[in-house]
């Protein structure tokens, strides 16, 4: 089967004289495409929850899953006017990407009402489908132009790498240089770019209509953007709500949209001892991404308030006098004003987030009154685990609080989000940053079951057992108050005086030791007792997992960073017979979204690859061979599996999400492209043999380095870090880039009726992949 | 004519009963809300036939907005909008029985949403006071409590983490919007042997109730409770 000549002049034209202008086309629009997933994450995160990143992944690759199957269909269609189609998919994408998104905010989609509401999901089968527009369009134009304008694929596969390569680094600045609401511009304004180069084309007719296209797309970019509409249940929603609340301080950056809000009607103060009789004073609430990351009390650097004595997590306080304190992690000025209140000798806070690092002590200086003056305090800005690794300096205290949430660590939003903080290896690198006695502290909420608290302890545990630190039990304390935990940690076993002194202080304030274990006198209701016996069993049960557990409890490595993952596929069946019958105790939200994700995707991609089966009758389907999908299939699926997995080691690495995912993405896409530019060499089967075994080799080799070279260049500077992470991925994406256009070529060899199907079996399985 | 007066009375009546929202719409959901308290409420161990009997009385699918209505009875919660929610029956029941409520309590709500929990609250206690921040729930709640005839429910708009002083002491404090902690106004506003209970979490989100008691001489204790459900996955 060949492939049609293309019919109109137009066509002619575009295919041949001019074009030199499919590559540019294709690569302004690969960035725009890339930079819309990319702020996306972030819009979606800001107006709903982290755990919607694995759908957008799904949206953009069933988008374009979805252009390969209907140009497969329509292929006949198409190779009449293959130009003028992607010319105009080209002005549509861009359009779209302004357009779907305004149009998305007009579903009224509540993801809470999913779990029992059937007719919340037509709902979000049109705000996924409107997302996902954008997506279609785009990789419809992309296909195209290989697939029936008789361009050689190298080149274009090339410009679409490096294309995605630009979008990935110029969406990271401007993540620094627009508000929020803003982002959407630069897929709009990247869109643009790509659209001049399909205006110039034959027919008056045709031009005038993509000039008015051009003209759309321009005026999107001048009015004013959507305003965002967050979901009522997010915290800054619900503040923004209260009466005369109002914004008072913002910065947007790479990690994050941060905002200050003053509210009345706000009186934060989580956990706080029902033995406090005093005034909590006016508060500014901290967001980060809509969700509330602390507290800012008024004029509390001016005289701390007493209130903040008042807190289990003041604990290690009570252990060691005027410690010199590390906080790992800004949570407004709360931290440092415990820390003044509680007599500590000196603060240091590292926080990776610079833009919340200004807006605390730069925009809110009035506000909070500033640092208190006496206490010496001092902000690093970079990872945790980096800090850690790099600083030789000895703490008396180091504190990592809040690692659980009352409302979103407990349903699993972050269960897909790396903490290597939480980690063993995190642990450890901590406790070498102590001092003689010094005290290394968690705290956070307490759950029903008992989760967070329970698997801390045993992480702590495995950690001082194979550090030879043992028993690991005496060298343990942990409280609880009516609503948060405390744990305390160190390297020499706790003195009776010391354990005298940790019973005095809950007596004090109403707090109850959990451990060391305090007889079977303790007292307590059942809720008490479950409590008792889970961190008694953690603290001296056999070590390592529990098979009759609801939650996975085992300890948390950097092999699997995901301390917040509690979900067991074995106990799902007991959640949902009680999602059905009482209430909410527990859901894994952001394995929930994954797990719909991947089981929406693999659906609609198996529905939508059978269609060109269905039309076999007159020749369509025909080229939609079982070979080519298992051939491009695995392609997709490896490419989205390595690119993953050097991801997750460059979040260790890097010490952002963020900037390890735009530098994952950008270096696959550059290096990949680099490689789909010279693919033309190594068409042949024996050379893609070398090609297949070169990418195992340098995928094993590139992850094996990384992984072993981690610990060391955690401790060097950024500039290093991120060349360091380069390097090992550079050969294996480019060898990577070169197996998808050389099988194109192939393809087109022999007719080219299948390369729209291998575009859409390579994007289905490109989804498959991110999403498991 | 002697007829058609009384006649055009009746038919005045049956429609005037007609058009009352409480009793035009009740009649289909009464199996629905006795069938709600006998498999989520008494079933999953609320036993207080005081408490039973109320959540019984009361029309729970007046206080959603008329698209929830049909589902007004099932086991979990539901948007009042505004980002609030009415709490799932179960909770209702169970936060009520255990506070031990009497005929002759003051009680004191904080947070009145819909206004279901004061309306069941108002059954079985003699006032109910219920303090709402957002002027637009203050107002709906009032309208519909009002219209379902309860006369010992008082809604005010304004900040209830400082309570209602003027009332005070409570009997009972009932605190439906979740917290992150125990507003210390609200502990002095308790009376001497009185009851309070709070959930910790948000909005569909409920992951522990912390139950308050201020002895006779003034002495404040605190627990955390569990609905039968956790006590069930704990193994207990």
């Amino acid at each position: 089967m060949s492939i049609a000549a293309p019919r109109d002049r137009g066509d002619l034209v575009f295919a041949e004289a001019k074009a030199e202008r499919v590559v540019p086309a294709v690569f302004f629009l690969s960035a725009a495409t890339l930079a819309n997933e990319i702020v996306l994450i972030r819009l979606l995160s800001f107006r709903f929850w982290p755990h919607f990143v694995p759908l957008i992944v799904s949206q953009a690759m069933l988008g374009f899953g979805g252009a390969g199957v209907a140009l497969q269909i329509f292929r006949r269609r198409v190779e009449r006017s293959p130009g003028r189609l992607f010319a105009w998919m080209v002005l549509l994408a861009a359009l779209a990407f302004d357009l779907a998104f305004r149009a998305s905010q007009l579903v009224s989609f509540d993801p809470f009402l999913l779990l029992w509401d059937p007719l919340a999901w037509p709902r979000f089968g049109g705000f996924f489908f409107l997302l996902a527009v954008p997506f279609f369009l785009s990789g419809g134009a992309m296909a195209i132009p290989f697939a029936f304008l008789r361009r050689r694929p190298g080149p274009v596969y090339a410009a679409s790498f490096a294309g995605s390569a630009a979008g990935a680094l110029v969406a990271l600045p401007f993540l620094m240089l627009a508000p929020t609401g803003w982002l959407l511009r630069l897929p709009l304004a990247l869109g643009a770019v790509a659209c001049a180069f399909v205006l110039s084309d034959k027919g008056e007719g045709s031009r005038k209509g993509r000039a008015a296209a051009l003209c759309a797309v321009l005026f999107l970019l001048v009015i004013p953007p959507a305003d965002l509409k967050l979901s009522p249940y997010k915290d800054l929603a619900a503040v923004r709500n209260l009466p005369g609340a109002r914004e008072i301080a913002s910065r947007f950056g790479i990690s994050g949209d941060y905002r200050a809000v003053f509210a009345p009607g706000v009186h934060s103060a989580p956990g706080l001892s029902v033995r406090f009789a005093g005034e909590i004073p006016m508060q500014a609430t901290l967001f980060a991404d809509g969700e509330q990351r602390g507290t800012v009390p008024k004029d509390g650097g001016r005289m701390p308030p007493a209130y903040l004595g008042y807190f289990p997590a003041v604990l290690p306080y009570r252990l060691f006098e005027h410690p010199r304190v590390l906080q790992l992690g800004l949570r407004g000025t709360e931290g440092v004003l415990t820390a003044a209140a509680n007599f500590a000798s000196s603060v240091t806070i590292v926080e990776p987030a610079q833009e919340l690092v200004r807006l605390v002590r730069e925009d809110l200086s009035e506000f909070s009154g500033g640092w208190p003056g006496s206490l010496p305090v001092e902000i690093r800005e970079e990872g945790a685990r980096n800090f850690l690794a790099r600083d030789r300096r000895i703490f008396d205290v180091i504190e990592a609080a809040d690692i659980s949430s009352a409302t979103f660590s407990s349903l699993g939003v972050h269960a897909t989000g790396e903490t290597f903080l939480l980690t063993r290896e995190g642990i450890r690198a901590a406790l070498v940053r102590l001092g003689e006695g010094g005290l290394l502290a968690f705290s956070g909420w307490l759950k029903a079951p008992p989760r967070e608290n329970v698997k801390i302890l045993r992480t702590i545990r495995a950690e001082l057992s194979a550090a030879r630190l043992a028993p690991a039990a005496d060298r343990i304390a942990a409280i609880h108050g009516w609503g948060t935990f405390s744990v305390v940690v160190r390297r020499t076993p706790f003195q009776p005086a010391e354990i005298d002194r940790v019973r005095r202080f809950c007596s004090d304030y109403g707090y109850s030791m959990v451990w060391p274990a305090e007889g079977a006198g303790a007292g307590g209701g059942a809720e008490e007792r479950a409590l008792r016996e889970a961190v008694s069993d953690a603290m001296t049960g056999a070590p390592g997992e529990r098979g009759t557990e609801l939650f996975d409890l085992s300890p948390v490595t950097d092999d699997s960073p995901y301390f917040h993952r509690f979900l067991r596929l074995r106990t799902l069946p007991e959640f949902k017979r009680l999602l059905g019958s009482q209430w909410i105790p527990f859901v894994e939200w952001g394995i929930v979204f994954l797990v719909l994700s991947l089981g929406v995707s693999l659906v609609l991609a198996a529905m939508l690859l059978l269609l060109p089966a269905a039309f076999a009758r007159d020749g369509t389907g025909e080229a939609a061979t079982i070979s080519v999908a298992g051939y491009f299939s695995a392609l997709g699926l490896a490419y989205m599996l390595v690119e993953l997995t050097f991801l997750k080691a460059g979040i260790l690495v890097l010490g952002d999400t963020i900037r390890a995912a735009g530098l994952a993405i950008g270096g696959f896409s550059f290096f990949s492209g680099i490689g789909s530019a010279v693919s033309g060499r190594w068409e042949s089967e024996r050379a893609m043999k070398r090609v297949f075994a070169g990418i195992a080799v340098c995928v094993v080799a590139g992850f094996v380095i990384l992984s072993a070279a981690a610990s060391p260049l955690l401790a060097r500077g950024w500039a290093m870090r991120t060349a360091a992470f380069v390097a090992t991925l550079a050969p294996a994406a480019f060898l990577m880039g070169i197996p998808f256009p050389a099988a194109i070529s192939r393809l087109a060899a022999v007719g080219g009726s299948a390369i729209p199907f291998a575009w859409a079996v390579n994007g289905f399985f490109s989804v498959a992949a991110s999403a498991s | 004519m002697k007829i058609a007066i009384p006649l055009i009375t009746i038919a005045a009546a049956v429609l005037s009963a007609a058009l009352h929202p409480a009793l035009a719409t009740d009649e289909p959901y009464l199996q629905k809300r006795a069938a709600m308290v006998r498999d989520q409420i008494e079933r999953e161990g609320v036993s207080d036939p005081r408490v039973l009997a109320a959540m019984r009385d009361v029309p729970r699918h007046l206080f959603v907005s008329p698209s929830f209505r049909a589902k007004a009875y099932e086991p979990y919660p539901l948007p009042i909008g505004e980002g609030q929610t009415i709490s799932q029956p179960y909770i209702v029941g169970f936060m009520t029985q255990i506070l031990r409520l009497k005929e002759t309590d003051r009680v004191l709500e904080v947070g009145t949403g819909s206004g279901y929990q004061a309306a069941v609250a108002a059954k079985l206690a003699a006032e109910v006071y219920s303090v709402e921040i957002l002027e637009s729930l203050a107002v709906r709640s009032r309208q519909t409590l009002s219209d379902l005839g309860f006369r010992n429910v008082i809604v005010r708009q304004g900040d209830g983490y400082y309570g209602w002083e003027e009332k005070a002491p409570f009997d009972a404090i009932i605190v439906t919007c979740a917290g992150g902690h125990v507003p210390p106004p609200l502990l002095r506003q308790l009376g001497n042997g009185g009851r309070m209970i709070m959930p910790v979490g948000g909005p569909f989100m409920t992951q522990n109730l912390v139950f308050i008691e201020k002895d006779t001489g003034g002495s404040i204790t605190h627990r955390n409770v569990l609905p039968v459900a956790f006590v069930r996955l704990l193994g207990h």
